[in-house]
């Protein structure tokens, strides 16, 4: 957990200018909370945690103001999942940390550790006006559970794991169905017997298998003690179903990843409390899991009262590239196809914190929480919109990228448009 | 304008009059080529769906050649009559009131797979595409039509989005990856059904990494950019003596009939009695202008260096596709009269495209270049609006005045001339054909959507009364998305 540790001291202690107090003056303030808008908000800041969001709320004498002149402001983005941080460039398979490619590891594989803070997808985010990330390891060589996917909070760019094992991560389906032997319904039947030998163990009882087969075992602990949801890569309708009955019998809390059929069990999920990170720019069938897939599957999952966070994927593009505008776009063709504007923030602001079960008020404007904000120039859920300011802990943080580099690089001096 | 531009225009002009001639051709066949004629695509057998004419009123029209203006447009037998403001209400013409509303015209996709890349990806598919054939870098007798399946979801997909033409190119996997087709994505069971009356076929080319590496991968050549370069010159040679031999045979058909005797008409072989070869023949083509090349490449020395070397044998690229680092060489593709179409933002998937930027698009454009935005799959097929809307807005925080009714081009005119077509699509002036969009608000919204979509005058997509017959077969009884 030093990560862990190192991350909250940082991202919440140690910032030097984050001790200071603050305050934004004149926001449009989206809270993603149930005070929805403010408007002309002061949003009162110290040491990097928000003191108050009132209308025109006045500013201590002495405190530092800084006037957002009316725009957008909301909490810094969340991706409910992404892969930032775990591939710089797909075609490097030495810098492709996504998932084990070989070999037995499963659960015992922690994601966290193969994190490259260093990672330009993790500058880019930032700089996107992303404040926290689940990053989750792609498919297992072996068997169906892919390891333990990290929670990111990327005020500290040195040290952006702030929970390593936030969730553990099983496939199902497509993803899944060799690696269960051939039929997808194999899976439960794996995970049962995985789940059934970690109980075992748990009460002192012998194991006879190899050394990393334990860990494997012993890693599903948190899981059977309620310390971590299992997350459930899923798209058909009959494996989201699985997933839940599977959860139900083993007293597993479950959040299903993909969720292309979802609006199809929309009332189990609600009446389970499943919740479901979709991509809201799923709506053809890619895949023969993905024949249902909608545009609507995002507004009809809400309606139903399912929890809902988003992961855009858009077939890979935005996935782990891109990952602050591709969340603003998936939201923003979430409203066009009928979910409410708050509701769509809301999941790619305050729903993946609770989603993951990550405590503290991340990505809600209100008193408490992490000063994590962004001061858009535009309506955030449109694509076209871009950060003014983004505020991780506190911080002004800058907006350089590298891709920022190469425009100003080659900017041309002088458009020769007519 | 440079030498280069100017040089570069005068082909354009040279393969649209070319092309206006096989629109021709499609309508009245032209007599046969006295030698080795060159195998021409079969007719269209689209037809445009039931029609009235309309006239639309009250609509914020992006015209697509770079004006705006609050009005109307008046649709007459399928094309555009008059476009401004409070046009006469003709007897007999359906008013449809777009108050509030946007017009553009129909979007231009010039690089999908769709019907190739068939939906949903089943793992043999993976396994075995259709994208390409990828036995030989030399599979310019290839043509991509023969592998399309119209009852492909995306083609619907694409409908709904706003797209009324777009072309179907082979991948990327070989030097020389055979001839595109530019369709209609309407409801068809065969590919005659959806082919674009007359439009002509591109040559698909693809530079780099690519053809490399799937070559290269198997022990065979090309296994580096320099070899790339080597073979398509061995190739280009041949395919220019067959020209060269055309051109021979041409003239001196043509003092036959100077002299009052008729060329033979022997329908077969190239002249000088050589067997037919096909590959040497679309090279042929390309070479004498007959087919504009789209080249896959993404970086800007690899560009830079296809077009200087495809220039030696007199091949025009029409456009560069991908080209994540046009914004690198933005003046040298204006000089070259080359489009660049680009992402907004994909990029990091490889080496490639690892300094892909967002203002890409602008920059090429205030290079005074031509920019496309283009999609390559069917999520950013849907979303091209979009995409545009993102490109435009990345160049105006860069400092550049990029105004809607400027960056509409970069989906509606501009990829409308890299087809060849740029008289007849991609404007909202008299005389086009009436492909155009009602969209429900300002089309670079994600809010908005495409409220109408007409084809040739015809409502193709109605979102307020969708047509059952929109929904691919694939998704009858499936209970799927759209149903």
């Amino acid at each position: 957990m030093k990560g862990r540790l190192a991350a909250l001291l940082l991202a919440f202690g140690a910032a030097p200018a984050a001790a200071e107090s603050w305050a934004i003056t004149g926001a449009r303030a989206h809270t993603a909370t149930s005070q929805g808008t403010i408007e002309d908000a002061t949003i009162l800041i110290r040491d990097g945690t928000i003191v108050s969001v009132a209308s025109g709320g006045a500013v201590p004498a002495g405190t530092r103001s800084r006037s957002a002149g009316g725009r957008n402001v909301t909490p810094a983005l969340a991706a409910a999942a992404t892969q930032i941080g775990l591939s710089d460039l797909g075609s490097a398979p030495e810098s492709d940390d996504r998932r084990i490619r070989s070999g037995p590891l499963g659960a015992a594989f922690i994601v966290a550790d193969s994190v490259d803070p260093g990672s330009l997808t993790l500058a880019l985010a930032r700089a996107d006006g992303v404040g926290h990330a689940f990053v989750f390891p792609g498919p297992p060589a072996q068997g169906v559970i892919s390891g333990y996917g990290a929670w990111l909070s990327l005020a500290d760019p040195a040290a952006p794991v702030a929970q390593e094992q936030a969730a553990l991560v099983a496939v199902a389906g497509i993803l899944a169905t060799d690696l269960a032997g051939g039929s997808r319904g194999a899976v439960w039947t794996q995970l049962r017997i995985a789940l059934e030998e970690a109980r075992r163990l748990r009460a002192g009882g012998r194991f006879d298998g190899s050394a990393v087969e334990r860990a494997n075992h012993e890693a599903l602990l948190p899981l059977l003690e309620r310390r971590v949801p299992l997350a459930v890569m899923a798209q058909r309708e009959a494996d989201i179903r699985g997933a839940a009955a599977f959860a139900r019998e083993q007293g597993l809390r479950l959040v299903i990843l993909g969720g292309a059929e979802a609006w199809r069990a929309a009332d189990l999920l609600a009446a389970q409390r499943v919740a479901v990170v979709l991509d809201p720019l799923d709506d053809l069938p890619t895949s023969l899991d993905t024949i249902g897939a909608r545009p609507d599957n995002a507004a009809r999952l809400a309606a139903a009262g399912v929890e809902i966070a988003f992961s855009v994927s858009a077939q890979g593009v935005w996935l782990s590239y891109n990952v602050g505008p591709g969340l603003r776009t998936g939201a923003g063709l979430a409203v066009a196809n009928g979910l409410p504007h708050d509701r769509a923030l809301r999941a790619i602001t305050a729903a993946p914190a609770r989603i993951w079960g990550i405590a503290g008020g991340i990505g809600e404007l209100r008193p408490g929480a992490p000063a994590d904000l962004v001061i858009w120039d535009g309506d955030p859920l449109e694509p076209a919109s871009a950060p003014v300011s983004v505020i991780l802990a506190g911080r002004e943080i800058s907006l350089v990228t590298r891709q920022t580099l190469l425009r100003d690089r080659y900017a041309p001096a002088t458009p020769r448009t007519p | 304008m440079t030498d280069r531009k100017a040089a570069a225009t005068h082909r354009l002009r040279r393969w649209t009059g070319r092309f206006a001639a096989a629109g021709l051709a499609a309508l009245a066949p032209l007599p046969a080529p006295a030698q080795a004629p060159a195998l021409e695509p079969p007719a269209s057998r689209y037809q445009p769906l039931p029609r009235r004419d309309l006239l639309l009123t009250g609509a914020t029209i992006l015209d697509g050649a770079g004006g705006r203006l609050t009005g109307d447009i008046l649709v007459r037998d399928g094309r555009i009559a008059a476009v401004g403001p409070r046009l006469p209400r003709p007897e007999g013409v359906e008013i449809v009131a777009a108050d509030g509303r946007w017009i553009t015209p129909g979007l231009i996709d010039i690089h999908t797979h769709y019907g190739t890349y068939l939906l949903p990806q089943t793992r043999g598919e993976a396994e075995v595409s259709d994208v390409i054939e990828s036995s030989d870098p030399n599979v310019a007798d290839t043509w991509i039509e023969h592998a399309v399946r119209p009852a492909d979801p995306a083609f619907s997909h694409a409908l709904r989005s706003g797209v009324t033409t777009l072309q179907i190119l082979p991948g990327s996997g070989a030097l020389f990856g055979g001839r595109s087709v530019v369709v209609h994505p309407v409801p068809a069971v065969t590919l005659a059904q959806m082919r674009f009356p007359g439009a002509p076929q591109g040559l698909k080319m693809a530079c780099g990494g690519n053809p490399a590496s799937s070559f290269g991968g198997r022990g065979r050549a090309p296994n580096s950019r320099q070899g790339e370069i080597a073979l398509i010159r061995r190739t280009l040679i041949d395919a220019q003596r067959l020209a060269g031999r055309r051109a021979a045979h041409r003239r001196s058909d043509g003092d036959r009939g100077r002299q009052g005797r008729r060329g033979r008409r022997d329908g077969g072989g190239p002249p000088g009695g050589h067997e037919r070869d096909l590959r040497l023949e679309t090279l042929a083509d390309a070479i004498e202008g007959r087919l504009p090349v789209h080249l896959h490449c993404y970086r800007a020395e690899d560009i830079a260096t296809w077009i200087e070397v495809l220039g030696e044998f007199g091949l025009r690229v029409a456009a560069v596709h991908h080209a994540t680092e046009a914004y690198k060489i933005a003046p040298l593709l204006a000089d070259a009269g080359v489009c660049a179409a680009v992402w907004p933002d994909w990029w990091g998937f490889k080496r490639e495209a690892e300094d892909g930027i967002r203002e890409n698009a602008a920059f090429v454009d205030a290079a005074g270049g031509c920019a496309i935005l283009h999609s390559d799959i069917p999520v950013l097929g849907s979303l091209l609006n979009i995409e545009a809307a993102k490109a435009a807005a990345a160049g105006r925080r860069a400092g550049l005045d990029i105004p809607p009714e400027r960056a509409i081009r970069w989906i509606t005119s501009n990829p409308a001339g890299t087809l060849g077509l740029g008289d007849r699509i991609g404007r909202l002036a008299p005389g086009f054909n009436a492909d155009l969009v009602v969209w429900s608000g300002d089309p670079f919204s994600i809010y908005s959507r495409a409220d109408l979509v007409l084809i040739d005058g015809a409502v193709a997509h109605d979102r307020a009364n969708p047509s059952p017959r929109n929904v691919p077969d694939f998704e009858l009884g499936r209970e799927g998305a759209w149903q």
